[in-house]
């Protein structure tokens, strides 16, 4: 495949911090629904994004109907009977109707026999893509079966993760496109954390108000001094630019006297002392926490645009292997918001407990994240407030602000 | 009413209000509960959480007999009722945030 560089990798510096300036920065983006039709289909319509897991749909036939409304089309993610993991637009080439219904923004099923059918007039398709049969072909007349398969959508994985790019042609590999970002991350045992609790709400705010305000951690003393007392030392740090992508780390160096409540210590200590579900920061990646300190609590990436990893390997919120955040435009003001817990499989009752008490703590964290977006989005729409002022510990959201103006400005 | 595992007997009263097979069916309990009623579930588990969580230790992840599955499912409301008491004052929403209404847990109706 042909490859054009895009325009951030010439623009941006990987150098740290000033190469960005410390202007401060246009907020009409998140309050102009002109700007959020440019952001769609110049970022959304030809990035990689990140929309599943390989282990969601672990065998031949599986598939997960994903709706990308920022796009206005749905993906079907399917195992093909070859085991690989193929991506199609859900819609019949006859005349238009889903062939798998879906029944809200994530659709999980099996095509038996390995075809999809679309139960509107019973075309048939092999789930890698060609049309198998069409009822009463004769009456077509003649027309090309070729060109009458699933409409694929460019699909590739990385570390378990599953991409699609919705342009034609791409502009690059997925390998391309994450760049640094993919080696900064790569090595980590994903595929053993399978088991998985998935939240997801639309908030009514730009898709930017709502990742901005997982991308600092700046917000995390005041914010979070209900359900996470003991992270008001939070230290972020070893911020790298990679491209459009960027991370940094989070630790929390110990505060004398500051000790989990009765009821953490215990479920949290299931957990802790578990040879399974314990700190394994050696597991990490070399370049993350590369000194192995024990106050790690996780790696607080932006995976470009709207993607965020957070990689923990036991350590911080006891027990959670990574998590994820992903934002996805709905409308200049609307967002679906999805955030995904990630621990290894329970063995005995005593770890799905204890399981179940991190999950809900995370859980009611994020719904402290969470509050502060609508009265941002409704603030902020006042345009009373053109632009914004950063700290240093908001790096990257200029870093994602920056390349989401260059795709912007990028024909 | 379900029963528990022989020394766990003293907290059968507590399954009929808050055993659920379900994190949605948690969440609603938990959503409708006084503080009263978080104060006396968390002054019947604390105590035995420990002994609880050993007893629970000895069972596979799935199939376990009756009896542990209900102190099972007893502690799962536990694990998500404890920070109401111990960080929320025993309110039946979190400090300061989103309204937990809106948020969908996609396995939110699985048995479990």
């Amino acid at each position: 495949m042909d490859t054009v560089a895009p325009p951030w990798s010439q623009t941006v510096g990987d150098e740290g911090r000033w190469p960005l300036g410390a202007d401060p920065l246009d907020t009409a983006p998140m309050i102009s629904p002109e700007l959020f039709e440019i952001e769609r289909k110049r970022v959304f319509g030809r990035v990689w994004l990140k929309v599943g897991r390989v282990h969601e749909i672990p065998t031949p036939g599986d598939y997960k109907v994903k709706r990308l409304d920022v796009a206005r089309t749905s993906a079907i993610l399917v195992r093909g009977k070859d085991g690989a993991i193929r991506a199609f637009h859900n819609i019949c080439p006859h005349r238009g109707n889903k062939v798998i219904p879906e029944d809200g923004n994530e659709t999980f099923g099996r095509a038996r026999a390995n075809v999809l059918s679309c139960r509107f007039h019973g075309w048939v398709f092999n789930t890698d893509g060609p049309i198998r049969a069409i009822p009463r072909e004769a009456n077509f007349g003649a027309i090309d079966k070729a060109c009458l398969g699933l409409r694929p959508i460019h699909c590739d994985i990385w570390e378990g993760f599953i991409f699609v790019c919705l342009d034609e042609t791409p502009r690059q590999t997925l390998t391309e496109y994450l760049g640094e970002i993919g080696t900064h991350f790569a090595g980590y045992p994903y595929g053993e954390a399978t088991t998985s609790f998935r939240y997801s709400s639309v908030l009514n705010c730009n898709w930017r108000v709502a990742l901005y305000a997982f991308t600092e951690g700046y917000h995390v003393p005041t914010i979070h001094a209900g359900t996470f007392p003991s992270l008001a030392t939070l230290e972020q740090t070893s911020f790298r630019l990679f491209g459009p992508h960027s991370t940094s780390t989070l630790y929390v160096p110990p505060v004398e006297g500051v000790k989990p409540t009765p009821a953490t210590a215990a479920f949290g200590g299931v957990l802790r002392s578990s040879d399974l579900h314990g700190p394994h920061l050696d597991k990490l990646p070399a370049e993350i926490n590369p000194t192995r300190r024990s106050d790690f609590q996780f790696e607080f990436p932006t995976f470009f645009p709207n993607f965020l990893l957070h990689l923990g390997a036991g350590n911080g919120y006891p027990g959670i292997a990574f998590f994820t955040h992903q934002f996805w435009p709905l409308s200049y003001n609307r967002t679906l918001w999805e955030g995904t817990n990630y621990f290894r499989p329970p063995r005995n009752l005593a770890e799905r407990v204890a399981i179940a008490h991190i999950n809900a703590l995370h859980r009611n964290g994020w719904s402290e994240d969470t509050s502060t977006m609508e009265n941002s989005q409704e603030a902020l729409e006042s345009g009373v407030l053109p632009q914004m002022v950063l700290m240093d510990e908001e790096l990257m959201i200029r870093n994602t602000h920056v390349n989401l103006q260059c795709c912007m400005d990028t024909p | 009413m379900g029963t528990l595992p022989k020394g766990f007997d003293h907290l059968s009263d507590l399954l009929p209000e808050w055993a659920f097979a379900t994190e949605n069916a948690r969440s609603e309990k938990r959503w409708a509960s006084t503080p009263r009623q978080f104060q006396v579930f968390y002054d019947a588990m604390m105590p035995e959480l420990d002994r609880i969580l050993a007893l629970l230790a000895k069972y596979q992840a799935q199939g376990a007999p009756e009896d542990v599955a209900n102190l099972f499912r007893l502690t799962m409301a536990f694990a998500e009722a404890a920070p109401h008491t111990e960080m929320y004052a025993n309110s039946n929403s979190v400090p300061n945030s989103f309204d937990a209404r809106r948020v969908v847990a996609a396995h939110g109706e699985r048995a479990e």
